[in-house]
């Protein structure tokens, strides 16, 4: 049962937490009430979205796309033979404990920080943020990868294994089928969430729509900043339709075990 | 022994070759609490076909992970052609492609076609760089081909392995150990579920590659009348142990404990252990 006194004291306890979490960090619902006002405002300014920035805005959000997929491949690609060390059905201790703690300590920093980071390397510009999401990439799918790895189907692993392969063979002939949808989905996963994070990559002046956007917000042109941003609605929301095509078309399907056709 | 020695005993070279798998008091566990084997000894000559029965949990399953060294003894030993069956064992890796085993969950990898499934027995054959691009030479898609044919899979090359009827993905994991060249085959429960034809078929199959490629077979069956019409030789594993086995010569079947009994008195004495 939902609702036992042991569960009351939990959710008491939670609700407690939450409260004394509120007061620490200024939380205080009467100042939201009161700055709705000042979002109105912003609303209203935006409203006079000023279409002659639209080419610019489609010609940004091109870039930001070109970032995410470079960022994404390549992210993905580095993360792989990473990952095949990081999983525990492959390899001893000794080899995936140090992979995990380095792959853990890529994935404390958020994107923006590698991006911070990145502009002081190489400078300002859309390199520092490709370089970010590469890094962001990398911390992020190759935990995705591991545990899709492990939890892949040991029977299949221990027939080959016993014929007598070695452990390259093993991962390209067993490890990567067996676990190429979740791959797939994952990818897809990532591109999805890096054009979003590329977006705002542009705040801290690592390329991309984002630099745009926090301009024009800087010096109060809010019409401006709204056809960007109505630029990144459209994009996130046509991505994220095509992902979900295309996962139907192969990854749902291969799972269930029906025909994939591959036309 | 000299090389003089050995030309005066011309059997010499016959009898070191002659056991193919030796094991001697073997005792194993999963969780050292429980032992599934204890104390099996067995020996079994080249071109043998062997088989193993016994009730469900007996460790028929466990007794072929040993010998094709998925599994270690936690006593005893065991030698496979006089190599000790364990994958760190750099001389026993060396000659695990000439060890065909066929699990009793098949192990197929399902995402690829029934061809790829059976080209996974050439891999150790494979060069890196051939290996690397999935470049499997021209002779060897033919003889998969020709096992698959074998196997009567003809037509269904192209299949994924997860669009397979059971009987089907049999032929394949049977095709992927043939594809070996094996000289030792482990089968574990290959035809236990199928119908009588099938069974027939498949058990059929092996004995023809075993007579061609003078193949060792070590088979787990459920059913002690389908051991009896294949085997030379028949194990029955209880709770662990081995507590008959049995030479099979014709109709006559040669109990090595209590002298000769007919095949209709073994299969009374054994047809409830070994039915599910
Ligand atoms: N992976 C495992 N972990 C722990 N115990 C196991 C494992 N596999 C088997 N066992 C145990 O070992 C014993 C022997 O199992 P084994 O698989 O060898 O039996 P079997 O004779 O092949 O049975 P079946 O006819 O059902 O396949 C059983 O008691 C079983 O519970
Ligand atoms: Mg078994």
């Amino acid at each position: 049962m939902l609702v036992t006194p042991k569960n009351n004291i939990v959710i008491g306890i939670i609700i407690g937490l939450v409260v004394i979490a509120s007061y620490n960090v200024d939380a205080n619902p009467i100042d939201f009430v009161k700055g709705v006002p000042n979002l109105a405002i912003v609303v209203e300014e935006m409203l006079l979205v000023e279409p002659k920035y639209v080419p610019t805005a489609i010609w940004a959000m091109f870039e930001t796309i070109q970032m995410a997929f470079i960022g994404t491949i390549i992210g993905f690609a580095i993360a792989l033979p990473l990952s095949m060390l990081a999983a525990r059905n492959l390899n001893s201790k000794f080899v995936y404990a140090p992979i995990r703690a380095l792959l853990a300590a890529i994935r404390t920093f958020p994107s923006i920080l590698w991006a911070i980071l990145f502009v002081i390397m190489v400078g300002l510009g859309p390199f520092a943020g490709v370089l970010a999401i590469i890094m962001y990439t990398i911390g992020f799918v190759a935990k995705l990868q591991y545990e899709a790895i492990e939890t892949i189907d040991s029977d299949p692993m221990d027939a080959v294994e016993s014929i007598g392969v070695s452990k390259s063979q093993l991962i390209r002939y067993v490890v990567i089928p067996e676990s190429s949808s979740h791959l797939l989905s994952q990818l897809l996963y990532m591109f999805d969430y890096n054009i979003r994070q590329t977006s705002i990559l542009g705040l801290v002046g690592a390329g991309g729509i984002g630099f745009y956007i926090i301009n024009y917000i800087k010096f109060f042109e809010y019409g401006k900043a709204a056809v960007f941003m109505l630029v990144v609605l459209v994009t996130v929301l046509i991505i994220d339709w095509v992902s979900v095509k295309i996962r139907d078309k192969y990854i749902i399907k291969s799972q269930h075990g029906m025909e994939v056709t591959t036309k | 022994m000299t090389q003089i020695q050995m030309i005066q005993n011309p059997s010499f070279s016959l009898i070191s070759t002659k056991k193919i798998i030796q094991m001697n008091d073997v005792w194993t566990s999963y969780d050292s609490k429980n032992f599934a084997l204890k104390g099996i000894n067995i020996s079994i000559d080249r071109g043998t076909n062997y088989a193993i029965i016994g009730q469900s949990g007996s460790g028929k399953s466990t007794l072929l992970k040993l010998m094709n060294g998925m599994m270690n003894p936690s006593k005893g030993t065991i030698k496979i052609d006089y190599v000790s069956p364990n994958m760190n064992n750099k001389k026993f890796k060396n000659m695990m492609h000439t060890i065909g085993y066929i699990p009793q969950s098949l192990g197929l990898v399902k995402n690829i076609s029934v061809l790829e499934n059976t080209l996974l027995g050439a891999l150790p054959r494979l060069s890196k760089m051939q290996s690397l691009f999935k470049k499997f030479p021209e002779h060897e898609i033919k003889e998969a081909k020709r096992i698959l044919n074998l196997v009567g899979l003809s037509g269904k090359e192209d299949r994924k392995a997860y669009m397979l009827s059971g009987g089907e993905k049999r032929r394949v994991a049977i095709a992927r150990a043939l594809m070996q060249k094996p000289t030792i085959l482990l089968a574990d429960e290959i035809v236990s579920e199928l119908d009588h034809v099938t069974a027939h078929e498949i058990m059929d199959l092996v004995a023809d590659a075993q007579k061609r490629m003078n193949l060792t077979a070590i088979m787990v069956h459920h059913d002690m009348q389908l051991a009896l019409e294949y085997a030379n030789r028949v194990a029955v594993i209880k709770e662990g142990q081995k507590i008959l086995e049995i030479g099979v010569e014709g109709d006559t079947i040669v109990d090595f404990q209590t002298g000769d009994m007919t095949s209709d008195d073994i299969m009374e004495m054994y047809a409830g252990d070994t039915k599910k």
